[in-house]
């Protein structure tokens, strides 16, 4: 168990393969074993929950876990164990997510403006990166910045660097090319720069007013 | 702030990027830093995606629970769902059963021959 108190996806293999009893967990419950879903439910509903909240804000993440549970069991029958249950998971997660924001995922990433975009000095000049990001301002500065990016850049931003997701995890989970994964990542990353350093400018601007 | 040149806004902004990500090796590591040396406002671009890095692994790695409404509706759903299909399996297997009740009530199966597997 991890911190999360989530069984933690074994990656020695450098996959997310799990353990023995959390696959005797998915065999059971894809024979209809209701107490085997439940376990695994709540092993994972963390996970599950976390890349939601991510992906579409707090508005939307309880509809959307619980539509991913909905669809799990739905679909679990058909999980052949050919991807691990967490590459599984991630993808009905993710999908479920885009599917809900559907009419967003056609929008266009921002124009970068004629600046270099940056974002200023934490207030306090403190040099730990890590103390500036416990600032609940910066906190929910990010979620905002978050659902400003284009939602298949959103969710490779997201497993590439909040959920710590290998280049070909993250290809197998958007079931598209590694390149393809990479280049995606990249561009979310630089969008959610640019979406950070606007507010972060507006911010700036704010406070120069008084 | 200075002004960036032509199209390659964006490339530049995304190597930049994939160097703070410590993704970038050899010859195009080395453009990146070149560019970072170069330029301050490119190094302060490093900068902040290196800020902009550790907000979001910081962010990712914080616990988060899921509502105990969401397992209680996950695992809800899966008992109804598994009712349901088993009432349709003990439903099926009645209804069979009263059809070939029927059946042989009113005599509609066609007579076989009876063999107890002694031979002819």
């Amino acid at each position: 168990m991890g911190p999360r108190g989530e069984l933690i996806p074994d990656r020695r293999e450098g996959s997310l393969s799990l353990n023995r009893g959390n696959r005797n967990l998915v065999v059971a419950a894809s024979r209809g074993d209701v107490e085997a879903f439940a376990k695994l439910v709540r092993d994972h509903s963390g996970l599950v929950h976390r890349v939601a909240l991510r992906m579409l804000g707090s508005d939307d993440a309880q509809d959307a876990s619980q539509e991913v549970w909905v669809r799990v069991w739905r679909n679990i029958r058909n999980f052949r164990g050919e991807s691990a249950f967490s590459t599984w998971l991630y993808r009905i997660t993710v999908n479920t997510c885009l599917s809900i924001r559907q009419k967003e995922s056609r929008r266009d990433e921002r124009e970068l403006g004629d600046e270099v975009p940056y974002l200023s000095e934490p207030s306090g000049g403190d040099a730990d990166p890590e103390a500036a990001t416990l600032n609940a301002e910066r906190r929910e500065e990010i979620q905002d910045a978050l659902q400003h990016v284009r939602a298949e850049h959103r969710a490779a931003l997201i497993l590439r660097h909040m959920e710590g997701l290998s280049y070909a995890e993250i290809a197998e989970v958007l079931d598209v090319p590694d390149g393809t994964a990479k280049g995606w990542v990249s561009r979310g990353r630089a969008a959610m720069l640019v979406v950070l350093a606007e507010k972060n400018g507006l911010h700036r601007k704010r406070e120069a007013g008084g | 702030m200075t002004p960036v040149a032509g199209v390659e806004r964006w490339e530049v902004l995304e190597k930049i990027g994939a160097y703070a990500a410590s993704e970038l090796e050899g010859e195009e590591a080395r453009e990146a830093e070149q560019l970072i040396f170069d330029r301050p406002d490119y190094r302060r671009l490093a900068d902040s995606y290196a800020r902009m890095l550790v907000m979001l692994s910081t962010l990712g790695s914080e616990e988060v629970e899921a509502p105990e409404v969401v397992i209680g509706y996950a695992v809800r759903r899966a008992y109804a769902s598994a009712f349901l299909r088993q009432a349709e399996t003990f439903l099926g297997a009645l209804g069979r059963s009263y059809l070939d009740a029927l059946v042989y009530y009113f005599g509609l199966r066609p007579a076989r021959p009876e063999g107890y597997g002694g031979g002819a």
